[in-house]
């Protein structure tokens, strides 16, 4: 485990590069929903004021 | 053959309905690959004989920088179908890829950084292929402040799909800076006609990573869609039917 965790040597260079990877995948996911979650939200709203004003 | 496949495409309740559908495969399907993908290349694949363990960079360099570039095409393609046909949907399209094309553009630079600086001696170099690329990422950054600054959604299509089909020009001079110019970079290993340069141990992971960035690409794209269209169609009926619940 602590040899695979050294990565030859490489680690300061490996494990930066697939922690960032990692973590802009979960922003992406992240960021995808809440767009998605808050334009549903905007519409849902959108349409209620419509629906008060007929 | 008729076309109605065709017009059911450029159709918003039709797509949000499809997006929504197909979301939960594409997400599945790109996070078992990247499992093993990852599996693959940091366990399995032996080191490098040259490179040591550096080189499984690799895994998360080459499927980001491979994205940076699709990403781009995709945006640019739909943004020239949106202009030439006029179709709503197709924009929506161009502007979901552009924040997931540039936060995946960042990945490559800094994993390209991160390798290059123990096999070159440099974090960075104005060398063709890292300039090039890095200009892709301002052209991402350039699309998106350029819509945010207009408010009108129908102008902001039309303006920033001539910056996404201008801009594309740059695709193909990343792509061959690396056989056009000196460079620092390697030529491509994989993405050439002749065989992979790789042994299979090293190759297969490699490829698993490539399909899963390029499927999650495609989960990202069909939720921010969702969204991108329901901002379009205000006052359309089915909305009313999307969002209950």
């Amino acid at each position: 485990m602590n040899e695979f965790l050294y990565m030859g040597g490489y680690a300061a260079y490996v494990w930066p590069s697939y922690g960032l990877t990692l973590v802009v995948i979960v922003l992406n996911i992240v960021w995808a929903r809440r767009l998605l979650a808050r334009s549903r939200e905007e519409a849902r709203r959108r349409l209620a004021m419509q629906g008060e004003e007929t | 053959m008729t076309w109605t496949w065709f017009h059911r495409l450029g159709s918003p309740p039709y797509i949000y309905g499809l997006a929504a559908r197909l979301t939960p495969w594409f997400a599945w399907t790109a996070a078992a690959l990247i499992v093993g993908g990852l599996y693959g290349g940091l366990v399995l694949a032996p080191p490098d004989y040259q490179q040591g363990d550096d080189f499984r960079i690799m895994y998360v360099h080459v499927p980001t920088a491979w994205m940076s570039l699709m990403v781009y095409t995709t945006m640019a393609v739909s943004a020239a179908v949106g202009l030439i046909w006029r179709i709503k949907v197709s924009h929506a399209v161009a502007a979901s890829c552009a924040p997931i094309g540039a936060s995946f553009t960042f990945v490559a630079l800094v994993t390209g950084s991160l390798w290059g600086y123990r096999m070159w001696g440099t974090y960075w170099e104005w060398d063709p292929r890292l300039t090039s690329e890095l200009i892709l990422l301002f052209l991402y950054l350039g699309y998106m402040g350029l819509r945010s600054a207009i408010d009108d959604t129908q102008r902001a299509d039309r303006v920033s799909a001539v910056l996404a089909v201008v801009g594309v020009i740059n695709v193909p001079i990343i792509h061959f800076s690396v056989l056009w110019w000196n460079s620092l970079h390697q030529a491509p290993s994989v993405m050439q006609l002749a065989k992979p340069t790789m042994p299979a141990s090293m190759l297969i992971p490699l490829l698993m990573m490539f399909l899963g960035f390029t499927i999650m690409f495609g989960a990202l794209l069909l939720v921010r869609l969702r969204a991108e269209i329901l901002n379009r169609e205000r006052t359309a009926n089915w909305i009313r039917e999307a969002v209950a619940s």
